[in-house]
């Protein structure tokens, strides 16, 4: 199959400390094709943002995106996630993970955290 | 003891810090940076200076007693040592609102908002101190004044450490 027949969505992953969302848009991002949140597939509030949530939201997801016809997405994330010793933080990476395993190509990996800031902000690269 | 009080933009640390009543010397990092040039430059497209870290962290050490006795005012405040970090937050609705009655541009106030959402400082706190030395404070609906009574309590030791106490992912 040549890349032009390929049908491509975006995987929007917000990760904040205490939980981590992720919807699957079209490439507009005008149309949600599937939604989860870390409050579906666990009991506890802190697990919400935990490597497993995450992979545990993607499984599901993965069937619904599949299901609208998408092969192949593209990642956003943005936060840190519960653990900042890696960038993307381990929700973002379990999801990625777990995405490609059901099959699902994945393109362009962008990460688009806000920054805070008023008159000061922290140096480029400082963040995590 | 050095005791830091951070938290997103518009959380209200200035003014908090301003109201609490203690020993330590309150210091308002963002005046230091700009009056002191610790800084590296502008960022120019969101109009805020580069803080350097280094420069920051020598200055500190030169502050109240060598460095110590200290209680830091910055949304940087939990890049540096500190024996507690005092994490303001608000819900980004209002901390939205507060920022743009405090005269910011959109553009400014809706990245905080969404930084505050994400927990990003909340997040970087816990990375660099560890959940022990972290006290989460939600300033929602509350006044200035009971702030500074919440940061009072975390000096003298009468509060435990907490974090991840409120949940603002919906508002993205
Ligand atoms: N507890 C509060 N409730 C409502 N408004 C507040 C509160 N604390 C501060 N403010 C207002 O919100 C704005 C931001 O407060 P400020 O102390 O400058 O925050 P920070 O120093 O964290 O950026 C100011 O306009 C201030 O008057
Ligand atoms: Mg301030």
């Amino acid at each position: 199959m040549s890349d032009n027949d390929e049908t491509w969505g975006i995987a929007h992953v917000h990760a904040s400390f205490n939980n981590t969302i992720i919807t699957i848009t079209d490439l507009t991002g005008a149309e949600t094709v599937a939604k989860s949140s870390g409050g579906s597939v666990v009991k506890q509030n802190r697990d919400e943002s935990s490597p497993y949530a995450a992979m545990q939201m993607a499984e599901t997801v993965a069937e619904e995106v599949k299901a609208a016809g998408i092969d192949g997405l593209h990642i956003r994330v943005r936060g840190p996630g519960g653990n900042l010793q890696q960038n993307p933080g381990p929700g973002a990476q379990a999801t990625i993970r777990a995405l490609a395993r059901a099959g699902i190509e994945i393109g362009r990996i962008e990460d688009v955290t806000p920054i805070p800031h008023d008159g000061t902000r922290a140096p480029k690269g400082s963040g995590f | 003891m050095r005791v830091a009080v951070t938290g997103t933009p518009g959380t209200g640390k200035t003014t908090a810090t301003e109201l609490v009543e203690t020993d330590l010397e309150v210091v308002h990092l963002n005046d230091a940076i700009r009056e002191e040039e610790l800084h590296d430059g502008a960022d120019e497209e969101r109009g805020s200076l580069y803080a350097n870290f280094d420069a920051i962290r020598q200055w500190l050490d030169e502050q109240g007693d060598g460095g110590d006795d200290l209680l830091v005012d910055s949304h940087l405040a939990h890049h540096f040592d500190a024996e507690k970090v005092v994490v303001l937050r608000c819900h980004p609705e209002e901390l939205r609102e507060r920022l743009l009655e405090r005269g910011e541009t959109d553009a400014k106030a809706e990245e905080n908002a969404e930084s505050e959402a994400l927990d990003v400082i909340l997040s970087e706190s816990v990375a660099e101190h560890g959940t022990e030395s972290v006290y989460e404070i939600d300033t929602t609906d509350r006044a200035p004044d009971a702030v500074a009574s919440d940061i009072e309590a975390v000096i003298e030791g009468e509060r435990e450490p907490s974090a991840g106490t409120v949940d603002y992912l919906e508002y993205l």
